[in-house]
C-alpha cells in the first residue's frame, strides 16, 4: 500500500525532473544571438507579409518588398527616389514618346545558370498584358501598353498607346511601390494555365537580384541568401532573414535582446530605445498622410446623389471653417511626439520637390467663427450654431478607425476645436470593413482616412478623378471621397502623358493647388516612419543623410539590405550571458530536486498516519 | 460481460429479460447511432448560422483587396467576380457547403493560397501549443485541486487555490507580455532566457534534435502563459467536486475497512469527484484547435488563432469560414466523444 502512494510521488518527480530537463536542454541548446553565426545575418522585422510571393498575385506591402529583392526589374529607385538603370542599361524615347528601346545589360544569367535576356522581360510583360491571373498585381501598369518586343537579347521596344510619363517608375525595383518584376521564362511558362496555385511557390526561388529566396515558413519567416556577384554590387550580409512579429511591443522587445536587428518603433516605444547604446532610432520622411474628408455632396458618375451625408457640408464657408479651426501644429507635436510633418498637400514634399501652396491656411479660430458668422449660422445658447433655413444644428458625424490609436488622439483634439467654433462633432467608431462599406456607399459626414504615395504619385491622384465615382446603382466605384472636377480630370490625363519630368511635376503641382483650395480630404500630417536598428550589429544601414529636422529621406529596402554591414561582435559577451544562464538552471534543478524530495517525505508521512 | 453487467444485474434482481446492453456500461449501436446522427445535425446547424452570420458582416472585399494599389475598373469587377460577389446568397451558400465538404474551403482573398493549404500548416503549430499547455494545466490543476478539495481550509489549499484565481483574473495579454519582457528581454541581473516570439529560430538547423529543441525553447513562454491563466479551472472544479464528496459515508465506510487516507481519497473520492472534472477537460480539448488567439498574437505563433487574427481585417470570408468550420466541427466531435465517455464511466448516466 505505502508503495503506491510512493509511486504517485515518483511519478510525479520524474514528470518534473523531465519537464526540467527539456527547458533545461533548451537553455543550453539556445543559439547565441543571431550575428554571432559564422554566416553574416541580418534579421529584420517582416511587416505584414503573407507568405504569399507570388510576382503575379501578390499585392500586400510586405510580399512585395521581397519579391523585388528577388526578380529583377528594368530599373530601380536610387537613393534620389529617380529611377535608375538595373537590367536596362540604357533607354532611348521616340520623338512622339511613343516608343521606349531599352538596352538589356549583356551576359546575366538567372540562379539557375539560365541566361537572362530580353525576350524574359518581353514574355514578363506580354503574359501581364494578356492573362488574367498575371495582371492580378501589375496590370493596371501596363494598360497604355501597346506592344513589347525583344528584338534581340539586349534589346527591348515597348510600344504604348498614349505617352507613358512615369514608364521609368512602373518598371522599378524597390521604393515604396515596386513596380513590375521580371521573370524567367523558362521557369513560368509551364504555368501559364494556373498562375496563382500554390505549387508555384518552390525554394529555392530561380530568380536573379541581389537576393534568393531560400526557405520560408509560413506566418514565420522567410530566408534569403545573399547573391554576392550581382552585378550593381552584392550585398554585405551573407543572409537576410525577414521575421514577422505580431506586435510592435514583441518586435521592440527582440530588438533590445538583439534577436531582431531592423524594427519599425512607435513614438512611444522610439522614446523609450533613447537611453539604450546598442540600439539607434531614425526618423524617416512619411508618406502616409492622415486626413479628415468631408462628404460635399456624394454623387454617382451620372450626377446623381446618393447617401445620407449631411447636406450642411455642401456650403464651402462651413468647410473652410472645419479646415481654419485645426491645428496641425499641435497634432504634429501631442499625437506623433513631434516626430511628423504637419502638411495640407495631398503629397507629400519629398516627392513634389517641396510645394507650398498659394495661401496656406493656418489655424485661426476667429476668422472660422467670423466666417460661419457671415453666413448666417448664429450660435445657439449651448455654442453650437443653427442653420436658419432647416433648423438643424452644425452636428456632424466623424468615422474613425476603432482599431486605430491615432485616429482617437487626433479626435481627441479636433472635437473641442470644432466646438469652438460652433461645431458639434459626434465620434462613431467603425471597423475597418464598416467604414469603408459605408464611404463607399456615401454614408458618411466626415471620415478619418489615410492614403500613402511613392515618387510616382499617378495611383493616388487617380482616387480623385471622376472616373472613380460608383455608377448609379452605387456599385463598382474606388472612390476616396466623391471628389470630381473636370479640370482636375484634365490635369490628370495630361501628366499621364507627360514624359518630361519637370512637365509633369508642374502639373502635379497645380493639381495639387487644386486640391488644396477646394478639395474635400483635409489633409492633417505625414507622420515619420521611425526605426529601430541594433547598431552594435549593424553599420551603414541608412541611405541618403539627414535633413534639417534630423529626418532621413525615404529609405528604399532594395538598397538598405544592400548597404547595410555587420559590425565585429565582440564574443566575451554572449559567454557572459550564457554562464549566467547555466547557473540559474543548476539553482533551478537543484531547487525542483529539493521540492520533490519534500514531497516525496510528505506522501510517506501521509501513508503513516 | 459478465464483469460489466454484475452491478446492475444484482439490481435487477438478476433478471436476465432486460437486455444486458441497456443496462451495461458499453454502449448501445442504437445509442451511438443517435448520438453521432445529433452531432451531425448540430453541425449543421452550425454551419448555417455560421454562413448567415458571415453574410452580414458588413464588408466589400474587392475593394478592401485592391485599395492602396493601382487596379482598373475592369480588374474590380473581375475580382468581384472571382470572389463570388456577384453571385446570389443561395448560390454562395451551396458553394460554401460543396467546399466544407470537399475540406478545401476555398481560396483565401488575403493570402491568395488556398484555405486548406493554410489551415493544414497551421493546426500543426496550434495543437503543439494547446496540446502542450492543457496537458500541463489538467494535470497540474487536477493534481492541485485533489490536494486542495481533500484538506479544504489548509494551508496548501489557501496558497494555491489563491494563486490559480489571481492568475486566471489577470488579462492573457498582459500576462504574456509581462514575461516577454522578462525573460526575453532580461530585467536587471535577468539575461534574456527565451526568445520573443515566433516558433523556430530561422538561423537554427530545422531538422533533428536542435530543431526539436529550438522549437521547445520558443514553446515555453506561450506555453507558461497559457497554463497560467487555464489552470484555475480544473483546480476549481477538482477541488469543489471533492469537497462535495467529503462527507459521504462511503468514505467512512472506506476508512473503517483500514484503509489509509491517501488510498481512500485516491480510490474512493477521486474517481466520483472526476465526472465534473472530465466535462470541462473534454470542453477544454474540443476548443483546443481554436488555439489562443491572444496568446498566438502576443508570442507569433504561427497557429490558426493568428491566422484568425490575420483575415478578420479584409474580411477574408472563406478563411473564416473555414476555420470556423474546424472550430465548430472540432468542439461538436469532443462533446460527442465526452458523451460516450460518460457511459463508459459512471453507469448512472444511461442516457
Amino acid at each position: 500500500m505505502a508503495g503506491s502512494s510512493r509511486r504517485l510521488a515518483r511519478r510525479v518527480g520524474a514528470a518534473a525532473v523531465s519537464v526540467l530537463l527539456v527547458g533545461g536542454l533548451a537553455l543550453f541548446g539556445q543559439a547565441p544571438a543571431a550575428s554571432a553565426d559564422s554566416a553574416s545575418t541580418l534579421i529584420v522585422q517582416g511587416a505584414s507579409f503573407k507568405n504569399n510571393f507570388n510576382p503575379w498575385t501578390s499585392y500586400v506591402q510586405g510580399d512585395k518588398e521581397i519579391i523585388t529583392n528577388i526578380y529583377p526589374s528594368l530599373t530601380y529607385l536610387n537613393d534620389k527616389q529617380k529611377p535608375a538603370p538595373y537590367l536596362a542599361d540604357s533607354w532611348t524615347t521616340s520623338s512622339d514618346g511613343l516608343t521606349w528601346t531599352f538596352k538589356i545589360h549583356p551576359d546575366l544569367k538567372w540562379s539557375d545558370g539560365q541566361p537572362l535576356t530580353a525576350k524574359d522581360a518581353a514574355w514578363t510583360l506580354n503574359l501581364i498584358m494578356t492573362n488574367k491571373t498575371a495582371a492580378t498585381s501589375n496590370g493596371a501598369l501596363v494598360a497604355q501598353f501597346a506592344s513589347v518586343e525583344a528584338t534581340d537579347d539586349t534589346t527591348l521596344v515597348i510600344k504604348t498607346k498614349v505617352p507613358v510619363a512615369d514608364m521609368l517608375y512602373l518598371n522599378a525595383a524597390g521604393g515604396a511601390q515596386p513596380g513590375i518584376p521580371i521573370v524567367p521564362q523558362h521557369i513560368w511558362e509551364k504555368d501559364v494555365n494556373d498562375l496563382a496555385a500554390d505549387s508555384t511557390l518552390v525554394v529555392p526561388t530561380v530568380g536573379y537580384g541581389p537576393w534568393t529566396l531560400t526557405d520560408y515558413k509560413a506566418n514565420q519567416y522567410a530566408t534569403l541568401t545573399a547573391n554576392k556577384d550581382f552585378f550593381l554590387g552584392g550585398p554585405k550580409y551573407d543572409k537576410l532573414i525577414y521575421q514577422q512579429y505580431n506586435t510592435p511591443d514583441a518586435a521592440v522587445a527582440a530588438l533590445r535582446s538583439g534577436q531582431l536587428n531592423v524594427a519599425l518603433v512607435t513614438p512611444a516605444q522610439r522614446a523609450s530605445l533613447k537611453d539604450d547604446k546598442d540600439i539607434t532610432t531614425y526618423s524617416v520622411l512619411g508618406s502616409l498622410f492622415l486626413s479628415i474628408e468631408i462628404n460635399r455632396g456624394a454623387a454617382t458618375k451620372s450626377g446623381k446623389p446618393i447617401g445620407d451625408g449631411n447636406p450642411l457640408l455642401k456650403d464651402p464657408a462651413i468647410r473652410q471653417a472645419i479646415n481654419l479651426g485645426i491645428d496641425r501644429d499641435t497634432l504634429v507635436q501631442k499625437v506623433l511626439d513631434g516626430q511628423g510633418v504637419a502638411s495640407g498637400a495631398f503629397l507629400p514634399q519629398q516627392y513634389t520637390d517641396d510645394w507650398q501652396p498659394e495661401e496656406k491656411i493656418t489655424f485661426d479660430p476667429d476668422k472660422a467663427n467670423k466666417i460661419l458668422d457671415d453666413a448666417g449660422y448664429p450660435k445657439g445658447a449651448d455654442g453650437i450654431r443653427t442653420d436658419p433655413k432647416s433648423g438643424k444644428k452644425l452636428s456632424f458625424r466623424l468615422g474613425t478607425h476603432s482599431d486605430s490609436a491615432q485616429d482617437a488622439q487626433v479626435a481627441e483634439y479636433f472635437v473641442p476645436w470644432m466646438k469652438n467654433i460652433g461645431i458639434e462633432i459626434s465620434l462613431e467608431p467603425m471597423s475597418f470593413s464598416l467604414l469603408n462599406e459605408n464611404l463607399a456607399k456615401a454614408n458618411w459626414d466626415m471620415l478619418f482616412d489615410r492614403w500613402g504615395s511613392g515618387p510616382n504619385p499617378t495611383y493616388l491622384l487617380s482616387t480623385q478623378t471622376c472616373a472613380t465615382l460608383p455608377d448609379d446603382d452605387g456599385q463598382n466605384g474606388n472612390t476616396d471621397s466623391f471628389y470630381c472636377n473636370p479640370e482636375f480630370d484634365r490635369l490628370f490625363a495630361l501628366q499621364s502623358t507627360q514624359v518630361d519630368a519637370q512637365q509633369r511635376m508642374d502639373t502635379f503641382h497645380k493639381m495639387l493647388q487644386i486640391l488644396y483650395t477646394d478639395g474635400n480630404n483635409l489633409i492633417l500630417f505625414y507622420a515619420n516612419g521611425l526605426s529601430g536598428v541594433t547598431t552594435n550589429q549593424v553599420k551603414n544601414f541608412m541611405i541618403g543623410s539627414t535633413d534639417s529636422a534630423g529626418n532621413y529621406p525615404p529609405q528604399n529596402v532594395f538598397l538598405n539590405w544592400r548597404t547595410a554591414e555587420p559590425v565585429a561582435v565582440e564574443s566575451s559577451s554572449t559567454n557572459v550571458w550564457l554562464i549566467v544562464g547555466i547557473i540559474i538552471a543548476v539553482v533551478v534543478v537543484v531547487g525542483a530536486a529539493g521540492t520533490i524530495l519534500v514531497l516525496r517525505k510528505r506522501s510517506t508521512a501521509d501513508a503513516k498516519e | 460481460m459478465a464483469a460489466s453487467i454484475n452491478d446492475d444485474a444484482s439490481l435487477a434482481g438478476g433478471a436476465i429479460t432486460v437486455p444486458p446492453a441497456r443496462r451495461g456500461r458499453r454502449i448501445s449501436g442504437g445509442y451511438l447511432l443517435r448520438r453521432v446522427l445529433l452531432a451531425i445535425e448540430s453541425f449543421l446547424v452550425t454551419l448555417v448560422i455560421g454562413f448567415i452570420v458571415f453574410s452580414l458582416v458588413p464588408s466589400d472585399p474587392a475593394q478592401a483587396l485592391s485599395r492602396a494599389q493601382a487596379v482598373t475598373a475592369q480588374q474590380m469587377a473581375d475580382l468581384r467576380k472571382d470572389l463570388g460577389l456577384d453571385q446570389p446568397i443561395i448560390v454562395r451558400f451551396f458553394r460554401f457547403l460543396g467546399n466544407t465538404f470537399t475540406g478545401n474551403f476555398g481560396y483565401s482573398w488575403e493570402f491568395r493560397q488556398s484555405v486548406g493549404g493554410l489551415i493544414a500548416s497551421a493546426i500543426g503549430p496550434t495543437l503543439l501549443l494547446m496540446g502542450c499547455a492543457t496537458l500541463i494545466s489538467v494535470l497540474l490543476g487536477l493534481w492541485l485541486g485533489v490536494r486542495s478539495g481533500w484538506k479544504p481550509g489548509s494551508k496548501f489549499d489557501r496558497f494555491f487555490t489563491g494563486t490559480a484565481v489571481t492568475l486566471w483574473s489577470v488579462p492573457t495579454f498582459w500576462l504574456g507580455m509581462m514575461l516577454l519582457v522578462v525573460f526575453s528581454v532580461g530585467v536587471g541581473p535577468l539575461p534574456r532566457i527565451f526568445p520573443a516570439g515566433g516558433m523556430s529560430d530561422p538561423t537554427v538547423d530545422p531538422s533533428g534534435i536542435a530543431h526539436i529543441l529550438d522549437v521547445a525553447h520558443h514553446l515555453v513562454l506561450p506555453c507558461l502563459t497559457l497554463v497560467a491563466v487555464t489552470f484555475a479551472q480544473n483546480l476549481m472544479i477538482m477541488r469543489s467536486s471533492l469537497v462535495d464528496e467529503l462527507g459521504n459515508a462511503y468514505l467512512t465506510t472506506a476508512r473503517a475497512k483500514g484503509l489509509r487516507d491517501s488510498e481512500v481519497r485516491r480510490r474512493h473520492a477521486v474517481p466520483n469527484a472526476m465526472l465534473p472534472a472530465i466535462t470541462v477537460i473534454f470542453l477544454q480539448i474540443g476548443g483546443l484547435v481554436g488555439g489562443a488567439i491572444v496568446t498566438e498574437t502576443v508570442f507569433s505563433w504561427p497557429g490558426l488563432g493568428l491566422l484568425v487574427y490575420n483575415g478578420i481585417k479584409i474580411p477574408d470570408l472563406p478563411l473564416l469560414e473555414g476555420t470556423f468550420v474546424i472550430f465548430s466541427g472540432s468542439v461538436i466531435v469532443f462533446n460527442l466523444l465526452a458523451d460516450l465517455l460518460y457511459r463508459v464511466l459512471d453507469p448512472r448516466v444511461k442516457g
